[in-house]
């Protein structure tokens, strides 16, 4: 009893006259419950870390999309594990690990600074108006108010007067509405994948923004600049009123129409337009957009330009270069009558020209749309569809004169910015023009541009139209879906051929899943097919008879550079197609994701008979679960060395298998009576989980290690020779012994079998939601390739036990929770055999079709003692 | 087993109720209240095993009601609810001895699992 006294006054050292009175056999129990509790505690928190840090480095080097609310739920998560790894162990340790805690909280404020938001250095004044405005001042007015102010007081060229609602004013607005914690509150509660879901809270952000009351000082300085602009004018006026974000011209990204403007605007409106205009930072294709580039939402500030309404005879938009194809010299124009805003939103066809960048009065393709209605400014506020009367409808929407000034204007704004531009304009009714808008025009890469020069194959399929426009380039084949409404969007398909009448910019929020677009109408220079462009989705716009001709769930190919639909897969054109590529890669999120992960991931304690094994020397969280996981299980073996563990507790199994194997109760694993030095034998143990996977590993005998091949031999020798560390445990002091750590409903095992590592770890009780199973296998003496090759073979056994799989290098993770017991077992059987069976495999994994054949084998084997699912 | 007498405090109602329904079906002895004042009020007269508290509550705040609770009484577990995910109120509220933290929205069944592992832990604390 000696051992067991000193671990009771060490537990309780404090108050020794407690120990005397207190040591009951009830007592011991608690203290080993405890001691139990916390271990398991300890473990299963330690497993989750490790899955999120595998989950963040898979997002970090994957294709997936994910925002900053993934970044900060998962550190937190992470945050919060590790509180309680650290509290556990100091509770098994009687806090011997004091100084654990504070490297922990040396390293959390690192990681919280990266996820905070930019610090602005902007001005202080809520309007500036546009008069003193150029482009240096994209930090306070956006970048679209900043170029539009350098056009007009720079350039020189026709810019309506006006004044910015400056980025001082939204922090003001948000600052007053305490709005910013309730909308990440809303955007943490967001799936990305839940397009549902994402209009849902994409609606009630907006409303609470709207419904925010506008600061007083705010609401007269908007008010002051709008009457000094209508003296300035010396009569009534009317406003536009558009969205200039700051923090989005970063990277390359167009943002195209992802925010509300609103045209003419009395003042009686001006102060709820500016609220729907920042209200549609949170609009469905925002939210999307910037969730798959990668941008942080909380960088992105909304600006509003507000200048006296253009009632304009004609308008458009204008590129000085191709966007598709640089080297294709030329300016596109496209033009309507009235306002431009039908360009822009692809509610109408616009009339087409093509200028020579040599010389602008050279009109290389003039293509003219019939355009029967047109957009107008409302009477008293708002704007209007309007017939367009007989005689004009077949007639260009500007003169050839009008398009040479365009021409010019273009090649002075390339000029000036140094870049070509996307250029917003209109003529007033008195025929001079007004610039309304000047941005980088969005060019395709090299890679992209190669696909436009594909010599056409013969497709032997029938063409369902030709035509249209390319608005983005590429070849795509799938099932169409036809898109009418927002309802017809909730139910759209991943992997599907966006199919609509009009290319409105809100089907943006689509281009994720979509595969390709197709449209009746629009053209090359609307919103929707700037952002097919960015995320490289092929695009054929205005093709007058798509949605008549292609119905849901026909299988199509869509060839955007040659202008035509096929009916079927068109594989010859397929196999030219570029591969999406990620959008994350280099957006503010990835890069803050990248910066998290540095203090998160790295492991340095590889080697934990290394000096630097220590609290102090964790650099990192990986470091320090690493560290305490170590020091747990030492702690728990280490009972010869320190008394605070009773001897009877860790025992070895009597057994006719030429193996260690231990033995150490948590409580409740063994039979009740067994006396200390008592040699445990199968028959005594009472642990469910423990007799399942023993179950498992029995159940086959191992043969000894398959032969290998000379290859194979020194492949192990390379292994051993390169990495010192291989074995990321216990190692000398515990090599080559399996541990169970048992309770009546529970188990866990760790072992090693020289260089491989596993641990398996399974819980089931009354409870279905608590129960689990869990399963690390690393390690392996062979080469990388036959390393990997082994993972890949367990994992295809695992999967078809409907295990959740997932690897990291040639470390396996696999689990199963929330499941009935009966089905647990099974696959804990499993388990057992696998830790058995596959140690040496990596030896002889000298193919891959080595891989097919001992998956035949190992179900073969499993086959005699469990249901192998179909 | 005896039922977990358990302190939810949050002071968005339609949540708070909906969530303290839901765990009065599994057999939790639930409490609800929409204030930190409240519930230290409470916690003056009356014994929980654990609370439940939402970090973000106008006036007195989560983390001040979980010091405050912590003080009342030392034994009794709290278990933190947050909608916007910040290790910086993680940190704080960990420090100050809070069991576990569970991200809104939250799963009936991950809420039912931490706050029945801090009661054991209670368990085993008082013993």
């Amino acid at each position: 009893m000696f051992g067991l006294k000193q671990f009771f006054k060490k537990l309780l050292k404090d108050d020794t006259q407690k120990v005397e009175q207190k040591t009951s056999v009830e007592t011991i129990r608690n203290a080993f419950s405890n001691r139990y509790l916390n271990f398991k505690t300890l473990l299963s928190a330690n497993h989750e870390v490790l899955e999120l840090i595998t989950d963040m480095e898979d997002a970090f080097s994957g294709s997936r999309t994910f925002g900053m609310s993934f970044i900060r739920a998962n550190c937190t998560a992470i945050s919060i594990h590790i509180y309680k790894i650290i509290n556990c162990l100091n509770e098994i340790s009687k806090n011997k690990y004091k100084e654990l805690p504070k490297v922990l909280e040396g390293i959390l404020p690192e990681i919280d600074r990266e996820l905070q938001q930019k610090k602005l250095e902007a001005g202080q004044e809520l309007v500036f108006p546009l008069e003193r405005v150029d482009k240096t001042m994209a930090d306070n007015v956006g970048a679209k108010m900043a170029n539009l102010g350098e056009v007009k007081n720079n350039v020189g060229l026709p810019v309506s007067d006006g004044f910015v609602i400056t980025a001082a004013a939204y922090e003001c607005f948000m600052e007053y509405g305490d709005l910013r914690d309730e909308i990440n509150r809303k955007i943490q509660f967001l799936e990305p994948a839940n397009i549902a879901r994402l209009h849902e809270t994409s609606s009630e952000i907006q409303n609470l923004i709207i419904t925010a009351p506008c600061p007083r000082e705010l609401e007269d300085a908007i008010i002051k600049a709008y009457t000094d602009l209508m003296k300035k004018a010396g009569h009534d006026l009317h406003v536009s009123m558009r969205s200039s974000a700051l923090g989005e011209d970063t990277m390359d990204a167009s943002f195209a129409g992802q925010y509300r403007s609103v045209l003419n605007v009395s003042k009686e409106d001006l102060i709820f337009s500016y609220k729907e205009i920042l209200a549609s930072k949170y609009s469905v294709p925002a939210v999307s957009y910037r969730l798959n580039k990668g941008f942080r939402d909380a960088d992105i500030i909304m600006c509003v330009g507000c200048m006296s309404m253009v009632n304009a005879g004609a308008g458009g938009v204008m590129y000085s270069a191709d966007p598709g194809n640089i080297r294709h010299e030329c300016i596109i124009i496209n033009a309507v009558w009235g306002l431009g805003k039908s360009v822009v939103d692809g509610s109408m066809a616009p009339d087409l020209f093509v200028l020579s960048k040599e010389d602008p009065k050279i009109i290389l393709k003039k293509e003219i749309s019939v355009k029967r209605q047109q957009l107008v400014s409302g009477i008293s506020e708002g704007i209007c569809l309007a017939d367009v009367s007989k005689g004009q409808a077949n007639n260009p929407a500007i003169t050839d004169e009008q398009t040479t000034l365009l021409g010019e204007v273009a090649l002075r704004l390339e000029k000036h910015f140094g870049a070509p531009q996307d250029i917003e304009w209109a003529f007033k009714p008195d025929g001079s023009v007004s610039i309304l808008q000047s941005r980088p025009l969005m060019v395709l890469g090299k890679e992209l541009t190669a696909i436009t020069d594909i010599p056409k194959s013969k497709v032997d399929l029938p063409v369902i139209l030709t035509g249209g426009v390319t608005a983005s380039p590429g070849v795509a084949s799938g099932p169409a879906f036809v898109v009418a409404t927002t309802v017809d969007m909730l139910r759209f398909p991943s992997g599907a051929v966006l199919v609509t009448k009009n290319p409105l910019p809100q089907w943006a929020a689509l281009l994720n899943n979509a595969i390709g677009v197709i449209t009746d109408k629009g053209g090359i220079t609307g919103h929707l097919a700037a952002v097919a462009r960015e995320f490289n989705v092929p695009a054929l716009v205005g093709t007058s008879i798509a949605t008549k001709h292609i119905h849901n769930g026909d299988i199509i190919t869509v060839d955007a550079t040659g202008g035509t639909v096929y009916a079927g897969r068109a594989e010859s054109l397929l196999e030219k197609a570029v591969e999406k590529t990620s959008l994350m890669k280099g957006s503010p999120v990835h890069k803050t994701l990248g910066n998290v992960l540095k203090y998160i991931a790295p492991l340095n304690l590889t080697d934990p008979d290394a000096s630097n094994f220590t609290p102090e020397g964790c650099r990192t969280i990986h470091d320090i679960i690493r560290f305490a996981h170590e020091i747990s299980l030492r702690e728990l073996f280490a009972f010869k060395k320190d008394a605070s563990f009773p001897d009877h507790l860790a025992r070895r199994l009597v057994i006719d298998v030429p193996m260690q194997w231990w033995i150490v109760d948590l409580g409740g694993g063994c039979k009740e009576g067994m006396k200390e030095g008592d040699a445990i034998r199968l028959e005594d143990i009472t642990s469910d989980p423990m007799l399942t996977l023993w179950k498992g590993i029995t159940a086959v005998p191992w043969q000894g290690p398959p032969p290998i091949d000379t290859k194979g031999f020194f492949s192990v020798m390379y292994g051993a020779t390169m990495d010192k560390s291989l074995v990321p445990g216990m190692r000398s002091r515990y090599a080559d012994r399996n541990y169970f750590m048992i309770s009546k409903n529970f188990c866990h095992l760790s072992s090693r079998f020289g260089f491989h590592f596993s641990t398996v770890e399974a819980f089931w009780g009354d409870k279905v939601a608590e129960n689990y199973i869990c399963f690390n296998f690393s390690g392996g003496a062979a080469d990388d390739v036959r390393r990997a090759r082994r993972t890949e073979l367990i994992k295809l056994i695992l999967e078809k036990f409907d295990f959740w799989v997932k690897i990291k290098s040639d470390t396996l993770f696999a689990r199963l929770e929330r499941q009935k017991a009966s089905f647990l077992k099974e696959r804990l059987k499993v388990l057992g055999h696998l830790v058995m069976h596959t140690r040496q495999l990596d030896m002889v994994m000298s193919n891959s079709g080595r891989v097919n054949k001992h998956v035949e084998k190992i179900l073969k084997d499993l086959s005699l003692f469990v249901t192998i699912p179909e | 087993m005896q039922e977990i007498r358990m302190l939810l405090v949050d002071d968005e109602d339609d949540f708070r109720i909906t969530l303290a329904n839901r765990l009065k079906l599994r057999k939790i002895d639930v409490t609800d209240v929409g204030s930190g004042n409240e519930a230290i009020e409470l916690v003056k007269q009356k014994s929980f095993d654990v609370a439940v508290i939402d970090v973000k509550m106008p006036g007195v705040d989560g983390i001040e009601t979980l010091k405050q609770i912590k003080q009342l009484q030392p034994s009794m577990e709290i278990v933190m609810l947050t909608g916007h995910a910040s290790i910086k109120s993680g940190m704080e509220a960990m420090k100050l001895g809070a069991y576990d933290y569970v991200m809104k929205p939250c799963d009936i069944d991950e809420l039912l699992i931490k706050t029945g592992d801090a009661y054991q832990h209670r368990l085993l604390k008082e013993k």
